[in-house]
């Protein structure tokens, strides 16, 4: 029910009070995590294996040494072996990308004496034709004149692509937990089908205009976007089972506190596609390990792009 | 199933006929200075030392051999009638009964009536009467009647803002909460900060914790019974009231002298009115209100027969312009027919029709938009019967028949033009039962109540789904789909559920108590959120969801004290429930036609004490309950430890397990002028699952839960005072000015403590810079963290 987010949004004014707290938590128990979101940008991929720390530990996690990691293309036999670096174990593409749109690939994952494999299928992606910027008279909660943006990718037909949108304001990810921007064709969930169609507006536009509470006035929010100000969206396939742990994942993470605490499921572990070769084993593993292809583009609002806007508005 | 009801039947029957010359008295029992009704009047036989109470429509009657009696009338609050016949043949003896004057002075009470929880079989039940709940200090000043309930023992709600209430350690869906007979299935505004029932318009309100008749059932925990007011049949009244929230008006009179009344009574929030006035921010479309609307009338066409028609309009209205929103609201219609076959046998025919619907609307123009509409609709009837066979026997038996109509989606997604129709098919299924039950006095000392109820249900045509198995906890994999035509079954459901409760007198002040009661419950409320909210759906039993069903033993000892100024009872109960519903993580329960896949199925158990003090004399009169209670879950695929293979879940507490549970509830007049009230509640922290560690997947923090616990921490407790002043008589009742009217002072909160609502662990809102570690912590959250002072104006004219 990610709607949710605009009963939250107008539900903030309403919020009750909040107080950070310390409480004492369980021992941590320090399982192994593999982060291998590989794509096929034509840049290092990289694949995280660290341990999880203690809730509170704000700190980078440290990367796990001596470990393996091998994803082999399940069609054509090609095998990628990730070599250990600093912080991760990497690949870095030569002329050609990782993988091939719907081959399946398996990862494997050798770390203290274990052995996971994971398997994901590399699925397709649809073009992003544009990016539109909207102007906006000032509103009670954004007290300037502002724009919008949002993104035009005709979402391909035939049920059940998956996908995780993610933008850029300036170069900054918009990364806050209530920004995981997943879809299932062009809705939000494959209980409410929408396919072939330009993705619902929740997703092509409200995800990708950033919502930061502005710093001096309390229940005001910065414009999202200003003249000069640039959006870069990306589309990456994931696969059904990607889908599925971001869904979960997102409920785990997004907690926007205030009256939106009502509608707070309980917590609980997120998925994972890792499995370990051993069935006996006892070792737990968290992660996730999927192969994604990639659209993007980038706008600026121009002056011109700005009057324009702003003329179509009136 | 029939033949059994038949025998039954027959037996009791035949026992009355074995002596000769009865004579029946029968009649209604009302209120002298309007005409109401008054449900559970005891009318006592000195010379047999045993008698009745009158039923919910006021009705009585009693079989005695013939001969000369001094009836007695017992209400509480009134002036007890004592009339001397000589019975030689039926009699018709209607009577109504005046409220004692000297209410406020301190009285010996020697009415009957008060030992009723002594005398009468029934346990674990509570009732709060009209007056009461109208005295108690209430959040923002409203009087509420949902609020009032969660002061009695056993009763609570995991905090502000939450929809509904939990009873004994049940979830709020385990509820049947009934006005004039129909089912409301939402009871709040504005989440649960208000409840939808309008106190104007209610006369009486009962609360079945255990021990429940066997007239009742469809609801694991609880039944909340609402009694509309019938309408003053003597003179016409106006009542209403200005509040902080809600403006509250209610006409009732005569619409032909004692023979038939009505009363309407409407409230509207008016929030939006006033934010109207002040500022010009709002947008056009912006609107935030809830009204109800309630209206009752009734034709007591003659001796024998009586029609009543009940209607109940409320709406939650949140649009914030023109594209987005969303609304939600109840609406029942009842007719009854009351009808006399000889004067043993009275009947009640119910015909009702129940709605509950929402909408969701998000977008912003006719282009890109979204819209939502839910519903589930109920049609019933209802005839039931209850058969006065001796003062020894009283019959009850009758059935329900129940027509659900659930519409989880209709709705529409609309991006850039193209229109797509997400709704899910609507589903219909049949809920019937059939009951019969006897209350019998054995001796003078020991009575017991019994009965049976068959219940049934069948989910109709439509799609069906075949799920497959797999591990517990995760979605369960689809394997195949078939159709059946719109009225045949998919799956049906039929189980017996017996009810038997006895009490035995110890002495003159005291008794003994105990029941057992299973009752099924065939739809079930599907929340996945630590609180109930209005766009929680209800969902149908079918072939992959089985029916909830749930067992109750209760032991109760009640005594009173000081000629019964003083009740105490001490209760204890013990619950194992089956078909339990959990749900998957990271559920999808919105517009999910494969939502069966996304729920776990487990066993619940729940036990406590009660403990309850009364004061019913004096100046300072009131209540204290103390609960101590345990609610408990065991679902495969949650809470599992490292059973990683199986999934085998362990116990684990409910969200709404409450352990230590304090009401107390003060009433203290000082003079006829001024009255003080004051309740305090303390409630064991809800439970809540804390995580051990945290995992970081592109750039995320996500807890992690070192063996899969859920609920292994508790967040602090709660506590609360509140305080209120009334004031009658400031501006009418002076200056021969007619009616009466009361200022309310009220003070929510009054130590402004910040109960926690929750406590939650998150990475924060804000942005984190990129490259830098990510900040985790953990928030407590009150919604209500301070005083919050009301004053509401009231009047009757």
């Amino acid at each position: 029910m990610k709607n949710i987010r605009y009963l939250i949004i107008l539900a903030l004014a309403m919020a009750g009070c909040e107080t950070t707290i310390h409480p004492e938590l369980n021992s941590a128990e320090q399982i192994v995590v593999v982060d291998a979101w590989v794509n096929q940008k034509p840049e290092r991929q990289e694949i995280r294996i660290t341990r999880s720390q203690p809730y509170f530990e704000n700190a980078n996690p440290t990367k796990i040494d001596g470990a393996s990691a091998t994803i082999e293309d399940l069609n054509n036999g090609t095998i990628y072996n990730f070599q250990e670096g600093e912080t991760s174990y990497y690949w870095d593409p030569v002329n050609e990308p990782l993988g091939v749109v719907g081959h399946a690939y398996r990862l494997t994952v050798t770390v203290e004496g274990e052995t996971y494999e994971a398997y994901s299928r590399l699925g397709r992606v649809p073009a992003i034709d544009s990016i539109e910027f909207q102007f906006n008279r000032k509103t009670l909660i954004i007290n300037q004149d502002h724009y919008t943006a949002q993104f035009k990718a005709l979402e391909p037909e035939g049920v059940g692509d998956t996908y995780w949108i993610k933008a850029w304001k300036n170069g900054v990810y918009l990364g806050k937990p209530g920004e995981l921007n997943m879809t299932y064709d062009a809705g939000f969930t494959p209980g409410q089908s929408v396919d072939g169609q330009q993705f619902i507006i929740p997703i092509r536009k409200d995800f990708v205009n950033p919502l930061d509470e502005n710093p001096d006035k309390k229940n005001e929010f910065l414009p999202p976007y200003l003249v000069g100000d640039s959006l870069y969206v990306e589309i990456h396939s994931i696969d059904r089972a990607a889908y599925e742990f971001l869904f979960g994942v997102y409920f785990q993470i997004s907690r926007p506190g205030g009256f939106a605490e009502l509608f707070a499921m309980p917590l609980a572990n997120s998925t994972t596609n890792l499995q370990n070769i051993d069935k006996n084993s006892r070792k737990n593993i968290a992660g996730f390990f999927n192969v994604a292809a990639v659209s993007s583009r980038g706008q600026k609002i121009t002056q011109e792009i700005a009057e324009k806007a702003k003329k179509s508005s009136d | 199933m029939k033949s059994i009801l038949l025998g039954a039947i027959c037996f009791l029957l035949a026992t009355p006929c074995l002596s000769q010359n009865k004579i029946t008295i029968s009649g209604y029992i009302k209120d002298a200075s309007n005409g109401e009704a008054l449900i559970g009047a005891t009318v006592f036989i000195k010379e047999v030392a045993g008698g009745t109470t009158s039923n919910v429509y006021g009705f009585y009657s009693l079989t005695l051999p013939a001969g000369s009696y001094s009836v007695e009338y017992h209400y509480l609050g009134f002036q007890t009638a004592v009339h001397e016949v000589s019975l030689t043949q039926d009699a018709r003896l209607d009577i109504e009964l005046s409220m004692r004057e000297e209410m406020l002075k301190e009285v010996v009470i020697t009415s009957k009536a008060l030992d009723e929880r002594l005398k009468s079989v029934e346990m674990s039940t509570n009732e709060i009467d009209i007056k009461s709940i109208e005295k108690l200090p209430a959040f923002a000043g409203e009087v509420d009647i949902i609020k009032s309930i969660q002061l009695l023992p056993g009763v609570t709600t995991v905090g502000e803002g939450a929809s509904g209430f939990n009873v004994r350690g049940g979830t709020v869906g385990q509820n049947l909460v009934l006005l004039d007979e129909a089912p409301v299935y939402q009871s709040s505004h504005l989440f649960g900060f208000f409840s939808v029932f309008n106190p104007d318009a209610v006369k009486d309100v009962k609360l079945y914790k255990g021990g429940i008749p066997a007239q009742y059932g469809g609801r694991l925990s609880s039944i909340l019974d609402i009694r509309m007011k019938e309408g003053n049949a003597k003179k016409y009244h106006v009542n209403g009231g200005i509040g902080t929230i809600f403006s509250r008006l209610a006409i009732e009179g005569p619409i032909k002298k004692e023979k038939s009344s009505f009363i309407i009574a409407a409230r509207r929030s008016y929030a939006d009115v006033l934010a109207k006035a002040f500022t010009d921010a709002l947008s056009d479309g912006t609107k935030l209100y809830f009204y109800d609307l309630t209206a009752k009338t009734n034709f007591n066409i003659n001796e024998k027969n009586r029609i009543y028609f009940a209607g109940y309009l409320g709406r939650d209205v949140f649009k914030f312009d023109r594209f987005q929103g969303f609304n939600w609201g109840n609406r029942t219609a009842t007719f009854r027919w009351n009808h006399l076959y000889g004067n043993k046998l009275f009947s009640n025919y119910t015909l009702f029709h129940s709605t509950y619907d929402y909408g969701f609307q998000i977008g912003e123009s006719n282009l890109d938009k979204y819209d939502w509409k839910s519903a589930i609709r109920t049609y019933n009837f209802k005839p039931e019967y209850t058969w006065f066979a001796n003062t020894n026997n009283e019959v009850t038996f009758g059935g329900e028949a129940i027509l659900y109509r659930f519409d989880p989606a209709n709705a529409l997604s609309v991006s850039d033009g193209v229109n797509t129709d997400i709704s899910l098919d609507e589903r219909k299924a049949i809920e019937a039962s059939l009951y019969l039950a006897n209350s019998q006095r054995i001796s003078e000392k020991f009575s017991v109540q019994y009965g049976l109820r068959f219940s049934s249900f069948h989910y109709l045509g439509g799609t069906v789904f075949h799920y497959g198995d797999t591990t517990a906890g995760v979605m369960k994999p689809l394997r195949a789909t078939s159709e059946k035509s719109e009225w045949e079954t998919i799956s049906n459901y039929g189980n017996l559920e017996p009810r038997a409760s006895f009490r035995y007198q110890l002495t003159n002040s005291a008794s003994v108590k105990g029941s057992y009661t299973r009752m099924n419950q065939y739809i079930h409320l599907i929340s996945n959120t630590t609180a109930s909210t209005p766009i929680d759906i209800w969902q149908a039993s079918t072939n992959n969801i089985k029916p909830q069903q749930g067992n109750q033993v209760a032991l109760g000892l009640f005594k009173n004290f000081k000629s019964n100024a003083y009740e105490t009872s001490v209760e204890t109960y013990y619950k194992w429930n089956k078909n339990q519903i959990d749900y998957i993580d990271g559920a999808d329960l919105f517009i999910n036609q494969f939502l069966e896949s996304q729920l776990l199925s487990g066993d619940g158990r729940a036990y406590g004490v009660e403990l309850y003090a009364k004061k019913n004399t004096g100046k300072v009169t009131g209540w204290v309950s103390y609960t101590l209670g345990r609610s408990e879950l065991k679902v495969d695929g949650i809470n599992y430890g490292t059973d990683r293979e199986n999934r085998v879940g362990n116990w684990y507490p409910t969200r709404y397990d409450q352990r230590h549970n304090v009401k107390v509830a003060a009433f203290y007049d000082i003079n006829k002028k001024i009255s003080l009230s004051a309740n305090f509640s303390y409630i064991s922290g809800t439970p809540t699952t804390f995580p051990t560690d945290r995992i970081t997947i592109q750039g995320y923090a996500i807890p992690y839960i070192s063996g899969s616990s859920r609920n292994n921490y508790r967040i602090p407790d709660y506590h609360r005072l509140d305080l209120s002043a009334t004031f009658n008589n400031i501006w009418r009742g002076k200056k021969s000015r007619r009616g009466e009217d009361y200022l309310v002072v009220s003070f929510y909160n009054v130590y402004a403590r910040q109960n926690p609502f929750s406590i939650y662990f998150s990475q924060g809102r804000d942005r984190q810079p990129a490259n830098q570690p990510v900040t985790t912590s953990a928030t407590q959250l009150s919604m209500i963290g301070t005083i919050v002072p009301a004053v509401s104006y009231n009047f009757k004219f």
